[in-house]
């Protein structure tokens, strides 16, 4: 195995682990608030972190560039100030594949904790636990399996992201070229070993995790 | 004395509305009444899980919500426990630790001890580390039970506990439930559909209908002096009719009633003294009609009164008693559609007597037996 398909295979499960944790501390709160809670402009919460799942992945990737890029509207006043963009970096592939997978964890984990009996969650509050306690200590871990399940998937969407990452994160290898952009680079340039090697590690992983995935998905405690 | 339990709630909701305001001293109040009548809602709002839009709640004097004085205490801050329809147990937790949760915060051996001496009392000392999903009807029943008053709790609260079960096993339980109230001597609010339940389990009954409150008596007083023809429907009574004032004192009540003039014992405590020619409504309870005898020579007088002369129409076989239908021998209308009054007689009374073969029939109703509805 060349480096530079052990890197973008590295790589693609560095960012793919990190956009799972980001999505964990992101998106199990967000789906809890939506499931529980109600407030002004839940709905357009909702619509925007669906939107990457129906989007095409470059025009996401587009709209990240205009939000974070070196012009952009947070990206712009951050480069003026330190000189410093997140563009062309590992923490931007990071970015496009959290944005690209959250909506796959905040929708199961949504559905698993609606799925809960809210009469437990009254039960915890009239035996004295806060809100916030009672969402630790009974509705999570009932929603457990959902909440696996939708990390699980979210780990998978990362792995294999590649319009929005191409976009936001370019094709640099050895920086930025996880194996799907790798895999994509190999095929132009005629090396059909290389490609075919990238496709059978990532078609594994996948495997892999679908089969974790339908363990975990459709049976509750 | 003051009472133990004060509730005045008033919550609008699209399409219903509740207003309601009753009290309760020691032992089981129950909320009954039809579906959608609002006893869920109520026994919400008294836990803190749903806000009235106006009211107050008092427990033992201690205000727990006061929409005047802006007092709305969490539901964690009540002290109030719960049995939910269905038990609501934790399932990822043991006995143990379901019956412990509202311990928490308390020193390990206190909260140890506790969770004991409360799986004790209630016989289920031997489950402590099953999961709920291990447990019979009964043992859940228990244990959602056990959870509530382990905090001893000012007041427990239970939303329909028996309607999880299958019949049976719902009146046996029911019994249960009734001697572990009494046993803990916690005050408690029970919801039910269940006229049967509710007189088994209440101390007091509060009738609800459509959001209010139509009458609020200890059991006995409801089940012979139904407030009105209202309570009498939710009660699930049948031949609830309508009849004339001939003359009302307070003991006796005369009125013509299908042809028939009628007598009825008045209730000297309610003074209802209805003016002549007004309409007045009475029940009858169809176990409370008496047939005559045909092989026993003629009626007695002193035996019978409100004799009265019909045909069966129409028949029902409940397995131990058999459902008369009898249209008296009246000209106009009968009162009940087809039939004037429904009767029920055991099953053996209907062999002997030989009702199958015989529709024709006399038959008398004790004075006493006729209830008078005032008709507010």
């Amino acid at each position: 195995m060349s480096s530079e398909i052990a890197s973008a295979i590295g790589l693609s499960i560095q960012v793919a682990v990190a956009a799972t944790v980001l999505n964990a501390f992101f998106g199990v709160p967000l789906a809890y608030v939506l499931a529980r809670r109600r407030f002004w402009g839940k709905s357009a919460v909702d619509l925007l972190v669906t939107l990457p799942l129906v989007l095409p992945p470059t025009v996401t990737g587009y709209y990240l560039i205009v939000l974070l890029g070196r012009r952009g509207w947070l990206g712009g006043p951050l480069y003026q100030a330190t000189g410093w963009s997140i563009t062309f970096t590992w923490y931007a592939a990071v970015v496009a594949a959290t944005v690209m997978a959250l909506p796959l964890l905040v929708r199961t984990a949504r559905a698993a904790i609606e799925s809960v009996d809210r009469d437990l969650e009254r039960a915890a509050w009239t035996l004295g636990r806060s809100e916030w306690r009672t969402a630790l200590e009974v509705t999570l871990p009932l929603a457990r399996n959902g909440l696996i399940a939708g990390l699980v998937l979210a780990f998978a969407r990362a792995l294999g992201e590649f319009g929005a990452t191409l976009m936001l994160a370019g094709n640099i290898p050895g920086k930025t070229t996880t194996a799907p952009l790798a895999i994509y680079t190999a095929v132009q340039t005629g090396e059909r070993g290389d490609a075919l090697l990238l496709v059978a590690v990532l078609t594994a992983l996948s495997c892999v995790v679908l089969l974790v995935a339908g363990r975990l998905g459709p049976r509750t405690i | 004395m003051s009472a133990r339990l004060e509730v005045r709630l008033q919550k609008r909701l699209p399409g219903f509305a509740l207003d309601v305001e009753w009290s309760a001293g020691d032992g089981v109040a129950v909320l009954f009444g039809p579906s959608g009548a609002g006893k869920s809602l109520t026994l919400q709002c008294l836990a803190g899980l749903l806000r009235p839009d106006a009211g107050r709640v008092t427990v033992d004097g201690r205000v727990l919500f006061d929409s005047a004085a802006g007092v709305d205490t969490p539901p964690q801050k009540r002290r109030v426990g719960y049995v939910f329809q269905g038990y609501a147990l934790f399932p990822h937790l043991s006995v143990v630790d379901n019956v412990g949760f509202g311990l928490r915060g308390r020193p390990r051996h206190e909260r140890q001890t506790r969770v004991d001496a409360v799986l004790a009392k209630l016989g289920i000392e031997r489950l402590g580390q099953r999961r709920p999903a291990e447990l019979s009807g009964g043992q859940r029943q228990r244990v959602a039970l056990g959870r509530a008053l382990a905090t001893d709790p000012a007041l427990l609260l239970l939303d329909e506990p028996l309607s999880a079960l299958d019949l049976p096993l719902r009146r046996a339980l029911r019994d249960e439930l009734r001697a572990i109230l009494a046993d803990w001597g916690t005050a408690a609010v029970v919801v039910t559909h269940d006229f049967t339940e509710a007189y088994r389990l209440g101390d007091r009954i509060v009738v609800y209908e459509e959001g209010r409150v139509i009458q609020a008596a200890p059991r006995a007083e409801l089940l012979w002096q139904p407030a009105s023809q209202a309570v009498a429907r939710v009660m699930g009574l049948t031949n609830i009719l309508q009849g004339t004032v001939l003359k009302a004192t307070p003991d006796r009540i005369q009125f013509r009633w299908r042809g028939q003039t009628l007598e009825a014992v008045n209730s000297p405590t309610r003074s209802y003294l209805p003016a002549p020619d007004s309409t007045l409504g009475f029940f009858v309870r169809p176990e409370y009609v008496r047939l005559i005898r045909k092989d026993r020579g003629l009626a007695d007088v002193a035996h019978h009164m409100n004799v009265m002369r019909g045909r069966i129409v129409r028949e029902a076989d409940f397995g131990t008693t058999w459902s008369l239908y009898i249209r008296l021998d009246e000209p106009g209308e009968p009162a009940q559609g087809e039939y004037d009054l429904e009767v029920e007689v055991p099953r053996l009374v209907y062999e002997i007597l030989e009702i199958e073969g015989d529709r024709q029939w006399e038959f008398s109703i004790h004075r006493g037996s006729i209830h008078v509805l005032p008709s507010t």
